[in-house]
């Protein structure tokens, strides 16, 4: 989805424009989650499917793992806890402090806040 | 344990109980106060757009988490089993997904046009008008529907915890007495009661101390939530006597079945007699004895010769063992189960698992005189094909003086046939219509080993309860829906900065980590240690705190669990009560109607339309649609199909237009409210909605609206440059 051209006025008036990083930043993030959840479903349902559907079960034996059905583990335990380690990734080396700026028409935001969390306005 | 559960603890939990509302009301008092220095419109909608960490993931997560995480997910795992893991697993990536997909560009868009909601937002993005108006609409429709279904999670919860304070259970038959004859109000004053302290606390807090209350109460109930699970976690793996015990004690049970147990008196009645839903009954006459819990309440009157009550037949040996005698012989369960066998009562027949109960349409034929059906009586009529069926009389109807087709309630019956007939052999009646509701487990009926396994028993699906494509569709349902909730949307304009968002979405990944999977293992236990919940399954929450901390004697434990769910509950209320009220006073009042409204003016609005929302809302739920969890997730996948795309294409497409965005928008609600309306003729139930190649309406409708907004968006002119240069671009500094 990158800006047509008929859409992306690069200067108007005079003024030079670029594209927004704040705009870039939060598209590029944005598909790397849309990756990670990919990733998530490719490992989670075929697990459980393959070992945990359809399957015969002989009463009072059914492998476990931690007390759990082992395909819970595996399919869902197990990715779970993984995917806690990329939003972790992600959260802290991925994705981008961007400054979010002031709001149109309302006093500015608690700048005591705001700088206390190392953000400048915009 | 089935009996109200609080006997010895009641008023120590009570008063935990009590304390956690009084605190909510504390803290609407404190938030009134903060608005009164600020703009009332942004601080009462938005809170100013100053939530830092804490409050934003708290408020997040507990909103996400609502009635249904308590209630509905619960009943849902106790009634299929260990699949209800791979149904929620794709909150493993929730907390990223919904905050982080658009987030932050969501936060900026907002700021730079001054949205207040997210109507103001699609408006502000296009300069449209009629785009607002079509957020709002669809807003105010899902919301409402939701409301109503969460104002019933919370009185049920409040219900059970009360069920045994005396001053509450008299009040409350005073209330039934009171309103005895009136077909609005029902007959269960309890609910009733509860339904009207919940509704009242909820309206006057969120009324009185709007997004800054609805914020606070949400982090401390957000901390309530997650304190309940991590004490019920061990307690109730404790109590079954440790997990793997569980599991394998699941993987031998089967299903329940449901059916009409034919109840009579051991001795001659003198006055009525209520059986309740927590009622057991044996019935001896056979060998091995087979044991009954009552569905639904039902009250015999003295002179009853026929007494049908809908029962729920435990067929596990392992779980009749243990309702039985108390506890398993096998191991040593520290809980015991106190179950309430009506001694007076037997049940001396009880259908068979096909019969069902319903009504039919019959015709008297050649019959002269007078004549009437009564309770009991058998009938027999020729049904379209011309075979005869057999029917016992529920209700009885007449007498009728001219011959004319009759409604009958009836329960149909194989054993039937050793019964004395007294129907006309000479008029025999015709069957015009019948209308009988299933009432067997289509997937998994008789059969050990599905609740360890997928797809899970199912009593409605014949497919069981999450075949593959089914958990595909849930994957998105959860994750990809979640980004598309107005609810959430409008937290994600609140944040004050990028790092607080960074902070927030790892806060809230692990608070759903500890929340979740440990759900999935509390009340698998629940199934082993509280036995025969199917028949009411949404109390099976409240039910099993109360259970935990009573079998270790901490009744005030059992208030402050039971104020888990009671807090998911209120914290989804509060919010939704404030979307729709937020969508009535600004996008419908402030930028329709009275652009130039005072700030007391609106300040007025705002109060009375949260509090004339919540209480009709409150009304609504005096007679509650069935199926929480189905209103849920219809209302979620709902807004998903209606939301999403075009707020992804007007944050990230600079081309998007706002012709193709509505466009898009009415094309995901159309495609997802077909195949719900498609289910009414293939299903026989809205809230069953029919599955293109087996797929939930989510996909439909989330494909549908994501095409049709980029197909529009293409054959429409693209937008201005002004509009693009005001969102996407940034002057070159120097």
């Amino acid at each position: 989805m990158s800006p047509p051209a008929d859409a992306a006025p690069a200067s108007s008036g005079g003024e030079q424009f670029e594209l927004d990083p704040v705009f870039l930043n939060s598209r590029r993030e944005a598909i790397a989650i849309f990756l990670l959840w990919f990733l998530c479903l490719l490992w989670a349902v075929p697990v459980c499917y393959a070992m945990g559907y359809g399957q015969e079960v002989v009463p009072r034996q059914v492998p476990t793992v931690m007390g759990m059905p082992s395909w819970i583990f595996w399919g869902l335990l197990l990715p779970w806890l993984a995917a806690d380690g990329a939003t972790i990734w992600l959260c802290f080396r991925y994705i981008k402090n961007d400054p979010l700026g002031e709001v149109a028409g309302e006093e500015p935001v608690d700048s005591k806040t705001a700088s206390a969390d190392g953000e400048g306005s915009k | 344990m089935m009996t109200p559960l609080l006997a010895a603890d009641s008023n120590a939990a009570l008063v935990t109980f009590m304390i956690y509302t009084l605190a909510v009301f504390g803290i609407a008092a404190l938030s009134n106060q903060l608005m009164k220095s600020k703009s009332f419109m942004s601080e009462y909608f938005l809170g100013s757009r100053g939530l830092g960490v804490w409050a934003f993931a708290l408020t997040f997560a507990a909103t996400s988490s609502s009635g249904g995480s308590f209630t509905g997910f619960p009943a849902k795992i106790y009634t299929h089993g260990w699949v209800l893991a791979l149904w929620i697993g794709s909150y493993m990536v929730v907390p990223i997904c919904t905050m982080g997909f658009i987030g932050k560009r969501l936060n900026q868009v907002a700021r730079i046009s001054g949205a207040i909601t997210i109507p103001d937002v699609l408006r502000d993005r296009f300069n449209s008008k009629r785009f607002g108006l079509l957020a709002v609409i669809l807003i105010v429709f899902f919301m409402s529907f939701n409301l109503v279904a969460q104002f019933k999670a919370g009185a049920t919860i409040l219900k059970v915890l009360l069920s045994d304070v005396k001053i509450f259970t008299d009040f409350s038959a005073s209330v039934s007495t009171w309103l005895e004859g009136s077909t609005f109000f029902g007959t269960d004053g309890q609910y009733l009661v509860c339904l009207l302290f919940f509704g009242v606390a909820v309206i006057a807090y969120t009324t009185y101390g709007g997004f800054h209350a609805v914020v606070w109460t949400d982090v401390m109930q957000g901390i309530v939530m997650i304190l309940g699970v991590l004490i019920l976690l061990p307690l109730a793996i404790s109590a079954v006597g440790g997990l793997s015990f569980a599991t394998q004690e699941m993987s031998t049970m089967t299903p329940p079945m449901r059916g009409y147990a034919e109840v009579a008196s051991t001795k001659p009645l003198t006055e009525a007699v209520v059986l309740d839903n927590d009622d057991w009954l044996m019935s001896s006459t056979r060998n091995p004895t087979r044991v009954f819990r009552v569905a639904r309440p039902a009250t015999i009157q003295p002179g009853d010769e026929i007494n049908f009550v809908e029962v729920l037949e435990i067929t596990s040996p392992s779980e009749v063992k243990r309702i039985l005698a108390g506890e398993d012989d096998s191991v040593t369960m520290k809980g015991e189960i106190d179950l309430n066998f009506r001694e007076d009562l037997v049940a001396v027949t009880f259908s068979n698992p096909g019969d069902s109960r319903g009504s039919i349409t019959v015709h008297p034929g050649p019959m002269t005189g007078d004549y009437e059906f009564k309770s009991g009586e058998y009938v027999v009529a020729k049904d379209s094909k011309g075979t005869l069926r057999n029917f016992r009389v529920v209700e009885a109807a007449g007498p009728f003086q001219v011959p004319r087709n009759v409604d009958l309630r009836v329960a149909e019956g194989n054993d039937f046939d050793s019964a004395v007939m007294t129907w006309n052999k000479d008029n025999p009646l015709t069957l015009v219509s019948a209308s009988m509701s299933p009432v067997s487990y289509q997937y998994g009926h008789g059969e050990q080993g599905h609740y360890v396994t997928g797809p899970g028993p199912s009593p409605r699906d014949s497919l069981g309860f999450l075949p593959l494509s089914v958990a595909i569709s849930f994957f998105f349902m959860w994750a990809i829906s979640g980004a598309g909730q107005p609810s959430n949307m409008v937290r994600l304009m609140a944040f004050n900065n990028s790092r607080t968002l960074q902070r927030a979405i790892f806060t809230v990944a692990i608070y759903y980590t500890c929340i979740y999977l440990p759900l999935v293992v509390i009340f698998c236990c629940a199934r082993v240690l509280v036995p025969g919940m199917e028949a009411e399954p949404d109390r099976i929450m409240p039910e099993m705190a109360v259970y935990l901390t009573d079998s270790i004697g901490a009744g005030w434990l059992g208030g402050l669990l039971i104020a888990a769910p009671f807090a998911a509950v209120m914290s989804t209320v509060d919010s939704f009560l404030l979307m729709i009220s937020s969508a009535v006073v600004r996008d419908i009042y402030q930028r329709n109607i009275k652009p130039d409204a005072s700030e007391g003016s609106i300040k007025k609005m705002s109060y009375l339309c949260t509090l004339i929302v919540g209480t009709a809302a409150m009304v609504v739920a005096i007679n509650p649609p069935n199926f929480l969890q189905d209103i849920i997730v219809y209302v979620g996948s709902g807004l998903a199909a209606c939301f999403l795309a075009p707020v992804v294409f007007l944050l990230y497409w600079p081309r998007a237009t706002e012709s193709g965005c509505i466009i898009g928008m009415l094309s995901g609600f159309a495609a997802h409210f077909a195949m719900y309306t498609a289910g009414i003729f293939t299903n026989g139930s809205f809230f069953r909605p029919y599955r293109l190649f087996d797929f939930d309406p989510i996909i439909v409708g989330l494909g549908v609206s994501f095409l049709i907004t980029f197909l529009a968006t293409r054959a429409t002119t693209p937008p201005s440059e002004e509009i693009v240069r005001k969102y996407f671009y940034r002057k070159v500094q120097g």
